[in-house]
């Protein structure tokens, strides 16, 4: 409510200028005058009836932010003529009356600013400046004005002319002027002058010399002096004495003698002398080089390369037991099934175990399935668990980044783990290194459990594959493809882009070989961020979120199936091998940046983007249940009725009787293949389709697992299943093992992985039935390649070769012969039979007769013949 | 066919070493180190005429420093891939050198 006090003033003032029109302007004048508001505005008082009639009620329709109130000037002469003196606009009557247009502009004035809550705005500029405040100027025309020239203008003084006055010389007085002369008489005689020293004449001169005068000392407190600002330049110049006069370049052409000159020498007696005294010397020389190389030191070339010079004491030949591990809480009753070396941290082995019962039905007891991470400074106790939702098979190490595993499980899932988040835990068990175990990564599931620190993490896992895309059967192989290269829906190698692995493939003996790819795919992310609420739920413990896009939603790209090349059905695979591909181009350059990529930001590349790849080799070796090891191409090819089908097999071949359980490549040479189930192993070149180039005897253990040494060609391991461990040399023994440690562990050992830690320390790692990892050190002539290992291993390897192809080319050409002699036989065979039966007869009834004749007569001979009961005694 | 004998007999005397087994090139060249006669091409010849002479002067210089009665008869140098062989004249100040290439 407006105040009511300054209103008797007003109205007032208005009566009175209702009235007395005279005085009414004078009235105005004062009020005007007297009041610190400016002149264009009047501040005014509206009751509250006012501001009804003329809808402008404080804080309703007119606030602090609008206060802008336009009345139209009829409705307030109306006003004024209704209300008469009431009216708040009495004051301002005769401004509204001349106002020369239709509206007037009323100001809610919160603030009190000129007195009033209102106040009326008399002319039509305060309006339009009050409605339109200027705009401040644009730069425009601030640049406008930068364009144009500046033009000269006349110098205006600004006082500094002063300065120069008083600084610049003036004459203050006339010059004097002396003008010399000599009397006429002397005019033209020569002048003489002299010098004459000063000091010598008294009164000469008046010296006033300056003192200093004590009345009075002047401190000058400000001189004014010129300055001006020159670089400051010195030259100097030096010169040096050229004592060594060396030439810096020097051109040259050789000197030689013409023709002529070479004729006369060659025909100088000289020469022919010279010739003959030095040719023998010559030639002593060089008979001595073909006698022998005194150069070559034979001691030497004969000692192996071995021969470093330290070994001191004894070195023990065989596998020396390093360390065992062993857990009894998680390992009772389960096997091993398969083991990894971690690839960058020292001493770290992970374990995969799974149920030993082959019950699998009885669920009553269920434990949960762990792989065990033991590193060599804790031999009992695991460091780290990884939960698996059923046994593991299989699992490997992503090459690029070490922290993803993928695990197959034996329900047919495809299971990934991140342990990111306790590498330091296990990196803190490495010689040397002390490290705080992290316990703010620790998960919030072990907080649950156990309170105490050293107690071991258990990792959940990430994602694991949705189950009606999983196989059907135990997942027994998974292997990571390598950095170099990728494959697409349609089954097709192309470039790998980021130099990282992000691709799985699995193998299962339901007949299908599936390849993964663990990065988000562009078609899944939306279906994958709808379910992604419900997942939220499930998910109760602190999991890394690496592959939350592919938790339970997780395809495959595409599948392989393994027709049988003459009948009809599939080959069971357990396991198989690929080829890594390695491309030359580009690859290096990549190889130093060694970034780890978080694998939560990759993203599928559309496969039109890639460039394919026509080079890789994409031919599979499957071993599968029966024995049989198959040569096949994964890559999906159109059948006729235009789907992506599976090629079939290029070969197969039945050379073990049982389960394959190693098809491994050696790590020297990518074409050869050891391969060992049953009762044997054997050895394949990729490219020879005729058989295995090497073909162990048959042992009378069943050979479980075999594994290539990683630093000699020759060299590799083959587990047995009374626990023994055998060393193979090819270059020593081809028919038996070099060594052969029996009974390492009283168990079937399961899986051998070699490790080489360091340039002086090769690991083995062995593990078997019981549950047990026995890591083993090789010893160093197991591990140190002889000289020239390679070349000599791959000429063997090329003498199976040929003697394989040789072998088939004989027994094709005795085959050969064999059919023909049949031929033969049975064209002539009708005649003969009956007359040879006869002839042998008589022929063998005549030996036998002669033969007794003899005994009769050596008998005799000697004295001791005794004539047979059956001759006839007379 | 040279037309003089004794050109005959030089001839002949370096298709004798020549013929030996493993023998690259024979060169002949004066005391100031100017071939006279090579069985290699000739920019070959002028490198190792220009670079083995100065290697013989220092070879002889140094085993008459040490003993002035002494003089130098045979110098190979072994490399790992050939070896030469320089054989200077009996006298020392003759205008002959023979290197050849091994």
């Amino acid at each position: 409510m407006p105040p009511k006090k300054p209103k008797s003033g007003k109205s007032s003032a208005g009566s009175k200028g209702k009235g007395k029109k005279i005085q009414s302007p004078a009235a105005r004048d004062w009020e005007l005058s007297n009041q610190d508001h400016p002149e264009d505005i009047f501040p005014m008082v509206l009751t509250s009836a006012t501001q009804e009639l003329f809808d402008c009620q404080a804080d309703e329709d007119v606030t602090g932010e609008s206060p802008y109130k336009l009345l139209e000037k009829d409705d307030i002469i109306q006003d004024i003529k209704t209300r008469a003196a009431v009216s708040d606009f009495s004051p301002v009557k005769q401004i509204v009356l001349d106002y020369p247009e239709d509206e007037l502009l009323l100001v809610y004035d919160r603030d009190f600013t000129y007195g009033q809550s209102f106040y009326l705005v008399l002319t039509p500029e305060a309006k339009d400046r009050i409605l339109n405040p200027p705009k401040p100027e644009t730069p425009e025309v601030f640049e406008k004005e930068v364009v144009k020239t500046p033009e000269p203008k006349p110098w205006i003084s600004l006082g500094s002319d002063k300065e120069i006055d008083e600084e610049a010389f003036k004459e203050s007085r006339e010059k004097l002027l002396y003008k010399f002369s000599r009397v006429r008489r002397k005019f033209g005689v020569p002048v003489c002058f002299s010098d004459r020293n000063t000091a010598d004449a008294k009164d000469d001169y008046l010296e006033c010399a300056s003192y200093q005068d004590s009345r009075f000392s002047i401190k000058q407190m400000q001189r004014d002096c010129g300055m001006q600002a020159v670089p400051r330049l010195q030259s100097s110049s030096a010169q040096t004495q050229w004592k060594f006069q060396k030439n810096i370049f020097t051109q040259y052409t050789p000197r030689e003698l013409s023709v002529e000159e070479k004729e006369n020498i060659l025909q100088l007696e000289s020469l022919k002398n010279f010739c003959n005294s030095v040719t023998p010397r010559v030639l002593q020389a060089l008979q001595q080089e073909g006698i022998m190389n005194v150069f070559f030191d034979d001691w030497k070339a004969l000692g192996t390369a071995a021969d470093d010079g330290d070994w001191a004491g004894k070195v023990s030949e065989g596998l020396m037991l390093y360390q065992a591990f062993t857990d009894q809480k998680y390992t009772k009753d389960k096997k091993i099934c398969s083991i990894n070396w971690h690839p960058t941290i020292y001493g770290v082995i992970a374990v995969a175990l799974t149920e030993k019962k082959e019950e699998q039905l009885n669920k009553s007891v269920v434990r949960a399935s762990f792989i065990l991470f033991y590193t060599f400074s804790d031999p009992s106790n695991p460091q780290l668990l990884l939960e698996c939702p059923d046994d593991i098979f299989a699992f490997e190490f992503c090459p690029s980044d070490p922290n993803i595993i993928v695990g197959g499980c034996i329900n047919g899932q495809v299971v990934l783990w991140d342990i990111s988040a306790h590498v330091t835990r296990l990196q803190g068990t490495q010689p040397g290194k002390k490290v705080s175990v992290n316990t703010d990564a620790c998960d919030f599931h072990q907080d649950l459990d156990d309170n105490k620190e050293n107690k071991t993490p258990i990792v959940h896992y990430c994602a694991v594959s949705a189950l009606e895309s999983s196989h059907k059967a135990p997942i027994t192989d998974v292997q990571w493809l390598p950095t170099t290269f990728e494959v697409t829906r349609m089954g097709l190698p192309v470039e790998n882009m980021y130099n990282i692995s992000a691709q799985v493939v699995t193998c299962s003996p339901d007949c299908t070989i599936m390849f993964w790819d663990v990065r988000v795919s562009s078609l899944v992310s939306h279906s994958a961020s709808e379910r992604r609420p419900i997942m939220d739920q499930k998910t109760p413990y602190s999991v890394p979120d690496t592959f939350k896009h592919l938790d339970r939603t997780w395809k495959p790209l595409f599948r392989v199936s393994l027709p049988k090349i003459d009948t009809s059905g599939e080959y069971a695979p357990l396991k198989f091998n690929l080829e890594h591909y390695t491309c030359n181009e580009a690859n290096e350059n990549g190889d130093s940046s060694k970034v780890i990529p978080d694998y939560s930001q990759l993203r599928l590349p559309s496969a039109k983007t890639l460039k394919a790849l026509e080079d890789v080799n994409t031919k599979l070796y499957i071993g599968t249940e029966d024995g049989e090891i198959i040569y096949t191409d994964w890559k999906l090819g159109k059948d006729d009725s235009g789907r992506l089908q599976s090629a079939k097999p290029l070969h197969c071949f039945s050379i073990h009787h049982w389960l394959v359980n190693t098809v491994q490549r050696s790590p020297f040479f990518k074409d050869i293949i050891l391969t060992a189930g049953s009762w044997n192993f054997a050895i394949w070149k990729e490219g020879v389709m005729d058989g295995p180039i090497i073909l162990s005897a048959i042992s009378e253990q069943v050979c479980t697992v075999g594994c290539w040494s990683l630093s000699r060609p020759a060299v590799f391991f083959i587990g047995k299943e009374d626990g023994s461990i055998e060393v193979w040399n090819l270059l020593e023994k081809t028919n038996e093992p070099v060594q052969i440690h029996s009974h390492v562990t009283n168990a079937k050992i399961t899986c051998i992985k070699p490790w080489a830690a360091s340039s002086k320390q090769h690991f083995l790692a062995v593990t078997d039935d019981i549950g047990m990892v026995r890591v083993f050190e090789i010893p160093k002539t197991l591990y140190v390649p002889s000289r020239s290992e390679s070349l000599n291993v791959k000429k063997y390897f090329e003498l199976e070769e040929d003697r394989l192809k040789d072998f088939l080319r004989r027994e094709e050409l005795w085959e050969k012969e064999k059919e023909a002699e049949e031929l033969k036989k049975r064209r002539t065979e009708p005649d003969k039979p009956v007359i040879s039966l006869v002839e042998n007869e008589e022929v063998n009834v005549k030996e036998y007769n002669d033969y007794l004749m003899l005994e009769e007569s050596v008998l005799k001979g000697m004295g001791l013949w005794q004539a047979p009961a059956d001759t006839q005694d007379n | 066919m040279p037309p003089f004998p004794s050109q005959a007999e030089v001839e002949e005397t370096l298709k004798r070493i020549q013929s030996q087994n493993g023998v690259q090139g024979i060169i002949i060249v004066n005391t100031e180190g100017i071939p006279i006669k090579t069985t290699l091409d000739n920019a070959s010849t002028v490198q190792y005429a220009g670079l083995i002479h100065q290697l013989v002067m220092k070879a002889r210089s140094t085993v008459r420093d040490i003993d002035p009665q002494n003089d130098l008869t045979f110098l190979r140098v072994r490399s790992k891939k050939n070896e030469i062989m320089i054989a200077p004249d009996k006298d020392a100040f003759s205008n002959k050198t023979s290197f050849l290439l091994y």
